[in-house]
């Protein structure tokens, strides 16, 4: 399986956390700081009002950001990134309709070896154009990505756009199944996680997470769908596709795994609505030692789970 | 029973119609489906309208004089009109629409 | 150890080697042939790995490491020649392997049209690995061109794939919608709106003719005469099963390979699975009963007993995101009942088929969490008559739901335009409403929405309720009919606005309540849709009147009335001559019409295109006496005979007639023209009546000569006949463009008033607009129906067969 080689190497993305709104301010909901002690004690004691660092900058522009330097940027927590030797951060809001539901913060460093790709993509003129991204070392498919658009239907970005759901691309860099291929194999991009983020102003947005083979963001893939018109009235999500650098395909035609409300992380996503990130949490499949969830609101419902495991 | 092969599907429109002649008068053939036929006596019980030149929409036929409306699986009129028609069974094979005419030997004999 | 053969290493063949293992791993030494170079990989998944959704490592089903655990013998690549069953000897390209029992696994290949340029490089199928990788070779290039032949659910698997891969693609589907054989015509239309919301054009009704190119494929041409450029094509028409071997074999072969229950041939040693074969005369071309005889024949191979039996089946199609789901049978046989559900704000259709309380059938498109539940309630035979008022709601249903009458006003989004007249969007009105306009009044004085002609005022009344909540009660308007909610009016403007070309789309859209409709709105719908849409759709004969559909008037006994044009009421010596030989011909009464033209009564269906042609031969066309169209201009002799007569009336009527003739209208439009105020046509209780004077031309509307008696409103006056005939199409078209079906002109200004449609015809650009949409709309249907009729659908005026004398022996 060619989703990443299972070594003990660095991940592209070192640090997930989850900002939750609490009266008028976000504060700390949890994360996977991956060994970084001194920034997570940072974070913790940290909170924003709108507009207020990169989490209140996601939320009082409703859309989702991307920061990359942290020196002179609204950023607040500069001092202790650099010393963690964090560079860049995506800041991804949750809204069910027009209510924040969350923040979720991925946070990256730079150098010459990690590549992979955090992409912002948004409608503009009837094309998804890049709006943002964080590319790390893969500067050559940052700046073709900067140069391509795609109509609906075609691609990932355009795919997950027309097709309002998630959607999770094999072998991105094997000649021809993406159509940045080329260069997606010779930044080593394996694997394409794509999302529709719903806003409030309505416009379409597509997130993608490319995931290389030296640097993954993460082993493990899974997309759960838990749309009322899929699972019926009774709730819960069926894992509709998913693949794991140790299991192998996780998906099956005939009999997809299932979980009900607060059955287990994906289940607590699906009871709360809200972001999970976790490191060394008890159950986690496969010996992962971190994962992130994101919920996806859709038409006043929790309609698709999205969960990564490092 | 006794099928006889009457014509192709496609010579009846979707929701179109088209007659088939017997000597106990006119049979009215309502294509309902893609692949869905019913045989009914043609004339309405009413004034004597030919039904074949109603609009067929669902299950059912309007006749086109006075717009009664027949059910063309049971032949009953519909809301407060009353009256029936008598439907005969029909079936499709290959493409072929195949109609039984032992209802119709046995009216006659 | 028996020694087994298996010819072909598919999903069955796969399938009834795992049970065999399972059961008895020592039971048989099995050797497996397999033309491709490669083991058993779960072929029906081909589709997302060729989008790029899966890997081909993710769909293998076994690998070497299982064959070389179970000690099978491969023999992939290796194409088997033939099969000597009296030396019981299976010979392969590479030599001979004796068995003791045999397995056909043949399975199916693509049907590939012959036509020309079928074997093109270039033309693919899409059954296996090398099709897939052809495919996605072809997509390497930008801006390559796709054109899938098929709408099956093979063809749209493949055409969603390329899409997604970023092809430019077409489907042709030769059927009038897609998956027609699973889906209906409802159904139909919300997948084809789902896939050309993914830049996927559909095209149905396509049939293909030729393909060309220079050695390589370059283009698809139509019957119709439609040229498509293609990179690519790919037939996905249907499968033919792979019997050769068999044949030659000297097995039992009808359309496939014949087993019994027991997957047996006609040689008791020789077994088939799979798509290769015939069972009771049926055919498998779908994955759930291959895996049922696997089981069979597995059991039947070990000597056990078990019997294979035909089930029903569900379909579902594997393109991401969209979700439809078919089971059962929801299209023939009799005392049949459907459930129909649409909440066109979610794009949800549901449609159950009842039959003696237990249910047969299953659509649904956008919904699909209750399809299993269905399916085994149709698998089952479960008894529903206790639960049939709540079934469509599922297994979860907890009463209270029902679908809401506001939805299809909900759904539409902000940039649909609601008022036509003033150009006032959706979400201009939403915002007035929700900055405080909080009735009609205040909307219409803020936005202009519904303040000139009217017709759009139900629509804005329901978008206050929408807004508002439970805060608005909207005043209940009389709906088209009992299959929905909305008056004629809404129904219009929202065919405009949500640009609805198709009744299917119109049913599903508006919230229909019924499958497709009934006598009172599918002529009205038909209607809209052809005024609307002149280029795009087409007229349907099966939503008219019988009249309509005849081109002829049906009389009480169910004979036919016949009546050609007179061009402004004038004829000729060879016209009349004609008409007396038509009338003894076929025995036809003679009535003068009050419409200055000749009618033939009592002229039987089967006669209808005989005295046509013969009319049509004479030079005559149909006088459309049956249409809601333009009927007759009436003329007086006007300047060129009376010495009253101020201007050429007979002229004018006839260029009139010439221009107007052939269009369709919401109810029939009459005109008259005299030469002056004497007014010998009586043009003033006409629809349209114009009274030539000295200084130019009347023009009246709106005038009444039936139930009611009503004089002509004037519009305008024309200084110059041009003039008039303008002002005369503009208004024509502006009657088509906004009336209710079957109201009259008189009907129709009393609801919007004469100043708005003085407004609108006197407008010079508004004019232009209304005449340039009617000069389109006559490029379709201005022709003659007889002459058509009389060359393409004779046949139809026939009964389809005569058993007068079958059926009385």
């Amino acid at each position: 399986m060619d989703v990443a080689a299972d070594t003990t190497e660095k991940t592209f993305i070192q640090i997930a956390e989850i900002w939750v709104p609490e009266g008028d301010r976000l504060v700390h909901g949890g994360g996977d700081y991956g060994g970084l002690g001194a920034f997570e004690a940072t974070s913790r004691r940290e909170s924003f009002a709108q507009g207020e660092g990169l989490p209140g900058k996601a939320w009082a522009e409703a859309r989702p950001v991307v920061l990359k330097g942290f020196d002179g940027s609204y950023f607040k927590r500069t001092e202790a990134a650099a010393e963690a030797g964090l560079t860049a951060a995506v800041a991804i809001p949750v809204f069910a309709g027009a209510v924040l539901k969350a923040v979720l913060v991925v946070l990256c460093g730079d150098d010459d070896a990690r590549t992979g790709a955090i992409e912002i993509w948004s409608e503009t003129d009837g094309l998804m154009m890049l709006d943002d991204g964080y590319y790390g070392a893969a500067k050559h498919f940052e700046w073709v990505s900067q140069h391509t658009h795609f109509p609906v239907g075609q691609g990932l970005p355009g795919g997950v756009w027309a097709a309002r759901t998630p959607i999770l691309m094999r072998d991105l860099g094997s000649g021809y199944r993406f159509i940045r291929a080329d260069s997606a194999a010779k930044a080593g991009l394996t694997t394409g996680l794509g999302l529709p983020i719903p806003l409030p102003s309505g416009r379409s947005c597509v997130l993608t997470l490319l995931s290389a083979k030296g640097t993954p963001i993460a082993r493990r893939f899974e997309l759960w769908d838990a749309r009322a018109s899929r699972v019926g009235k009774d709730g819960g999500a069926v894992l509709a596709d998913g693949i794991c650098a140790r299991e192998g395909p996780l998906w099956d035609e005939d009999n997809p795994r299932r979980v009900t409300a607060w059955q287990g992380l994906i289940g607590r996503v699906l009871g709360s609505g809200l972001p999970v990130a976790e490191s060394a949490a008890p159950g986690l499949p496969g010996g992962y030692g971190a994962m992130v969830a994101l919920p996806l609101h859709q038409g006043g419902e929790l309609a698709h789970i999205v969960a990564w495991y490092v | 029973m006794s099928w006889i092969d009457i014509g192709a599907l496609e010579d009846v429109p979707l929701r179109g119609t088209r007659l088939v002649k017997t000597k106990l008068g006119c049979i009215g053939l309502f294509r309902t489906g893609e692949a869905e036929v019913f045989a009914a006596s043609n004339t309405c019980p009413h004034k004597g309208g030919p039904l074949n030149e109603g609009i067929v929409h669902g299950r059912r036929v309007t006749c086109p004089l006075h717009n009664m409306v027949f059910d063309l699986e049971t032949g009953a009129a519909q809301g407060a009109d009353e009256g029936r028609i008598e439907t005969f069974p029909v079936r499709i094979e290959a493409g072929r629409i195949l109609l039984d005419v032992t209802a119709l030997a046995r009216s006659a004999a | 150890m028996q020694k087994l053969v298996v010819i072909g290493a598919g999903m069955a063949s796969g399938r009834v080697l795992e049970h065999l293992f399972e059961a008895d791993p020592d039971a048989y030494e099995v050797t497996l042939f397999n033309a491709e170079p490669r083991g058993n990989y779960n072929r029906i998944m081909l589709s997302p790995v060729l989008s790029g959704e899966k890997s081909y490592g993710e769909i293998v089903t076994h690998d070497d490491t299982w064959y070389g655990r179970n000690d099978v013998t491969c023999r992939f690549g290796e194409k088997v020649v033939a099969v000597d069953r009296a030396r019981k000897v299976v010979i392969g390209e590479n030599g001979e392997v004796p068995y003791d029992k045999l397995v056909f696994g043949t399975g199916s290949s693509a049907f590939i049209i012959p036509c020309p340029g079928h074997d093109l490089p270039g033309v693919v199928a899409f059954r296996d690995l090398e099709d897939t990788s052809a495919m996605t070779e072809a997509s390497a290039r930008p801006g390559a061109k796709a054109v899938v032949i098929g709408g099956g659910l093979l063809g749209l698997e493949a055409a969603a794939a390329l899409r997604l891969r970023g092809m430019e693609v077409t489907v042709l589907h030769l059927m009038g919608h897609l998956m027609e054989r699973q889906l209906d015509e409802a159904a139909g239309y919300l997948l084809r709106k789902d896939l050309e919301r993914r830049g996927i054009t559909v095209m149905t009704q396509a049939s293909t003719k030729e393909i060309r190119g220079q050695g390589r494929v370059e283009q698809v041409v139509l019957e119709d005469g439609t040229v498509l450029e293609a990179d690519i094509v790919v037939m996905a028409v249907g499968i033919r099963p792979q019997v050769q071997l068999a044949k030659e074999a000297g097995l039992a072969v009808g359309r496939a390979i014949q087993v019994d229950a027991q997957m047996r041939t006609s040689d008791p040693d020789v077994f088939a699975v799979g798509e290769c074969v015939e069972f009771e005369g049926h055919l498998f071309g779908l994955v759930a009963p291959l895996y049922d005889q696997a089981k069979v024949l597995a059991k039947t191979l070990l000597d056990e007993e078990e019997t294979f039996a035909v089930k029903e089946l569900s379909t579902k199609l594997k393109v991401t995101g969209c979700d439809l789901f078919s089971a059962g049978d929801f299209a023939e046989g009799d005392s049949r009942e459907d459930i129909v559900f649409r909440d066109p704000a979610r794009g949800v259709y549901k449609r159950l088929v009842l039959e003696d309380d237990r249910l047969v059938g299953a659509v649904m498109y956008g919904d699909t969490a209750d399809g299993n539940w269905f399916f085994s309630l149709i698998k089952d035979g479960t008894d529903v008559s206790g639960m049939r008022d709540t079934l469509i709601f599922g297994p979860a249903y907890q009463g209270g739901a029902s679908a809401d009458p506001l939805s299809a006003v909900a759904a539409l989004p902000d940039d649909a335009e609601i008022c036509g007249c003033n150009g006032v969007c959706k979400g201009t009105i939403v915002a007035a409403i929700e900055g405080g306009a909080g009735d009609l009044p205040s909307l219409r004085a803020k936005t202009k929405a519904s303040a000139s002609c009217g017709t759009c005022t139900g629509l804005v009344e329901q978008l206050l309720a929408v807004t508002l909540g439970d805060g608005y009660a909207a005043p209940a308007a009389q709906p088209v009919c009992g299959c929905c909610d909305l008056t004629h009016e809404e129904v219009r403007r929202l065919i405009r606005a949500k640009e609805l070309k198709s009744q299917p789309a119109v049913w599903q859209e508006l919230g229909w309540k019924t499958v497709n409709g009934c006598h009172v709105c599918r002529p009205a719908v038909n209607f809209y849709l052809l005024a609307d849409w002149p280029l795009e759709y087409r007229d349907d004969p099966q939503s008219r009147f019988v009249n309509e559909r005849n081109h002829a008037n049906i009389q009480k006994d169910g004979t036919y009335s016949v009546m050609p044009r007179m061009w402004g009421g004038m004829t000729d010596a060879n016209e009349l001559r004609a008409i007396a030989d038509a009338a003894e011909k076929y025995g036809a009464a003679v009535k003068v019409t009050g419409g200055q033209r000749i009618d033939l009564l009592g002229i039987r269906k089967e006669d209808l295109p005989a005295i046509w042609s013969d009319l049509n031969d004479a030079g005559m066309v149909s006088g459309h006496a049956y249409s809601k169209g333009l009927r007759t201009v009436k003329t007086c002799v006007g300047s060129d005979w009376c010495r009253f007569g101020t201007q050429d009336s007979t002229g004018l009527g006839i260029r009139l007639e010439k221009r107007l003739w052939g269009s369709w209208t919401p109810h029939k439009v009459k005109l008259g023209v005299s030469g002056c105020p004497r007014n010998c046509a009586e043009a003033t209780c006409k629809d349209i009546g114009i009274v030539c004077v000295d200084s130019g031309y009347q023009i009246g509307v709106g005038g009444a000569a039936g139930m009611d008696v009503k004089e002509v409103e004037r519009l305008a006056e024309a200084a110059t006949e041009a003039e008039a005939i303008d002002l005369v199409v503009a208004f024509v078209q502006l009657y088509r463009e906004n009336a209710k079906y079957l109201d009259r002109p008189y009907r129709w200004i009393a609801k919007v008033g004469l100043d708005w449609v003085k407004a609108q015809v006197l407008d010079p650009e508004v004019r232009a607009g209304l005449i340039a949409r009617f000069d389109i709309s006559q490029s379709v249907y201005q022709h003659d129906p007889w002459a058509d009729h009389v060359q393409t659908r004779r046949a139809a005026y026939a009964p389809l067969a005569d058993l007068s004398l079958e059926a009385a022996e």
